[in-house]
């Protein structure tokens, strides 16, 4: 082993082996940086958590008819004789149909609606998603966890496992949406997707209970591939005046969720950086106090021949073992603190979308590097002092 | 007399000054020194006369403003910092006041520092540590803390650390003035057996006039210059 390596292997032994005379102030800096790792990493799981509610929502084998040039659900409108002539086509448009024929599609529309939590009263606004039978099927990973799906026509709700513990809603209860009081006859998991928030129904009990006759806002057909999309849309422009544009379901989701997860993150990292420049100052106090407290030290083994690589080594190796520490604080604390934490915010369609934080592996890797950027950079200036002591020092220092 | 092909250190028309507030404080003007190898010098002189410069240039941690200073066949004011260091791991072992010893490792690893330098294999490391810790006569406390030992132990591991690399210079600053009378000789007898038995030249700085008396010669050192030499009695 080069002699060069080992002067380093030993400097950082003895640097971390004198650690407990300064240890107050190497977890001040552990703390500080830890700080930082928590900040970042909780905003963006926040982020990291909201746009995988929103890709969980979307497949790429469903198709999403829109009309009147909107870009979302809401202020879409499809009129009923352009559906019907969808309907009507024979031919290959890259969807699926039925054992008969018929094209395998739902049509929905979505009302927000204002309601009271069992618990305490709060009202707040929520998703209620009229659909054709088909619709449940329509969605892939949806499975009924309680009672069953509603019946057609009938004033019966199937509630999304996340809003349904946000408002105490159970099967068997009767709940107030609008004018009408319903009957929860089901509650579904979507794995924490967006659906997880909204409340499906009937779609002409929701027609005919928030005055909303003939209303269409959405169509979704399952597609026979994802390339089957531009055949469907080829198909759409030959149809009526009433601009229409189809986007798989996927597409659809990850555009809501791109401006909501830009905007956390344009938030997080000037917030994390400010942080991080403070924390990096403490880092830099920390190592010179370091230095300061090892002055009689490194220049006794500078005297006896040790090279300035092997005292610059030492020192910042203790700084990025310190961030390290912070870093590693920082991201278990974010861990149990932050991961699968219930958040919600405003969704696209004015309503209340439910989330889950979650630090992922690269929130852990992003938040981590950032950390120990701070213990290498802080470390910079107090490694380089370190190669330039006196070694009169030594001489004649008491150690 | 010492013929020059014996000469070890020698000091040539060596000067040095510090600037302090601006100002030139002049240490030393032409010092000459030879020192022949195998020889044991004390230097003594008051304070602010120059011993510890003296000491810093020949450790190769300080360099003179103008002329030479040589030792065996190296020339230390012609040679960078890194060569300096890398000389003294080879060639010179330092005996400091206050002992220096790491306090976080053992009396072992303490020795072994100046072996970390060269290339010698762990197992080496080890002998040569137990044997120089056997010469000093701290067999049985390798594994003992600084902090567990008295003064005169702590001072007897820097030795063995100044000799367990075999170097031929040892370099001593007041190494007993930190030490009661009885520590002090020990410490001073171990020095001579060095110089003695296995022949390594040793310059001390002291102002002890009982440690100065168990070197070969004492050069008295007043405002940079050597104003009298005594010799030990044969």
């Amino acid at each position: 082993m080069s002699t060069l390596i080992r002067q380093a292997g030993f400097m950082v032994r003895v640097n971390l082996l004198s650690l407990p005379r300064r240890l107050a102030i190497s977890l001040s800096m552990a703390l500080s940086i830890a700080l930082v790792v928590c900040v970042l990493a909780g905003f963006l799981a926040l982020a990291k958590g909201f746009e995988r509610a929103l890709a969980g929502a979307g497949s790429p084998m469903v198709a999403v008819i829109l009309g009147g040039g909107a870009q979302q659900e809401n202020g879409s409108d499809i009129p009923t004789e352009t559906i019907r002539a969808l309907q009507a086509t024979t031919g290959d448009i890259g969807v699926v149909r039925d054992g008969a024929g018929r094209i395998v599609s739902s049509r929905e529309v979505v009302v927000a609606v204002d309601v009271s939590t069992v618990a305490d009263q709060a009202v707040r606004t929520v998703a209620v998603r009229g659909m054709d039978g088909a619709g449940a099927t329509m969605r892939d990973q949806i499975v009924v966890s309680q009672g069953r799906l509603f019946a057609p026509g009938a004033r019966e709700i199937v509630v999304g496992d996340q809003l349904a513990t946000a408002l105490g809603l159970t099967v068997g209860r009767s709940v107030r949406l609008g004018t009408i009081d319903w009957m929860v006859v089901g509650r579904f998991s979507a794995h924490g997707s967006a659906f997880e928030s909204e409340i499906w129904a009937d779609l002409d009990a929701v027609r005919a209970g928030f005055d909303r006759q003939n209303e269409v806002q959405s169509l979704r057909l399952r597609l026979m591939e994802p390339s089957g999309l531009m055949l469907l849309q080829a198909r759409l422009s030959t149809l009526g005046t009433v601009p229409l544009v189809a986007r798989t379901e996927a597409d659809l989701y990850a555009a809501q969720s791109e401006r909501t997860t830009r905007l956390i993150r344009l938030f997080a990292w000037p917030l994390a950086l400010l942080m991080a420049i403070g924390a990096t100052a403490g880092a830099l106090n920390t190592m010179m106090s370091s230095v300061s407290d090892r002055t009689v030290e490194i220049a006794t083994v500078r005297a006896l021949g040790f090279q300035r690589f092997a005292a610059f080594i030492g020192t910042w190796v203790e700084a990025v073992f310190l961030a390290a520490v912070g870093v590693a604080s920082g991201l278990v604390v974010s861990w149990l603190g932050f991961n699968g934490w219930q958040a919600s915010t405003i969704g696209a369609n004015n309503t209340r979308l439910a989330f889950e934080l979650s630090v992922t592996s690269d929130v852990a890797v992003i938040a981590g590097l950032l950390g120990l950027a701070i213990g290498a950079l802080g470390g910079l200036i107090p490694a380089f002092v370190a190669t330039r002591l006196p070694l009169t020092a030594a001489l004649r220092a008491r150690g | 007399m010492t013929g020059a092909q014996d000469i070890y250190i020698q000091l040539e028309s060596v000067s040095k000054a510090y600037r302090v507030a601006g100002q030139a404080i002049p240490i030393f003007s032409n010092l000459d020194l030879a020192i022949p190898r195998g020889d044991f010098v004390a230097v003594m002189g008051p304070s602010g006369s120059g011993k510890s410069t003296l000491l810093n240039m020949l450790a190769g941690i300080d360099r003179p403003d103008a002329g030479r200073v040589r030792i065996g066949t190296h020339h230390l004011d012609q040679m960078g910092e890194a060569a300096r260091g890398s000389w003294r791991a080879h060639h010179m072992g330092i005996v400091f006041q206050f002992y220096n010893l790491l306090p976080m490792l053992t009396a072992a690893e303490n020795v072994e520092l100046p072996l970390l330098l060269k290339p010698v294999s762990a197992r080496e490391r080890r002998l040569r540590v137990e044997r120089v810790l056997d010469l000093v006569g701290l067999s049985g406390r390798e594994r003992h803390y600084p902090g567990m030992m008295s003064g005169g132990q702590q001072q007897r591991v820097g030795i063995a650390r100044a000799i367990v690399a075999d170097p031929g210079l040892l370099l001593c600053d007041e190494p007993t003035g930190d030490l009661d009378r009885a520590s002090a000789d020990d410490v001073l007898d171990m020095l001579q057996t060095l110089n003695q038995v296995l022949g390594k030249t040793i310059l001390m700085v002291t102002h002890d006039p009982q440690a100065a008396r168990r070197a070969k010669r004492t050069l008295h050192l007043d405002k940079g210059v050597f104003i009298e030499e005594s010799r030990a009695a044969e």
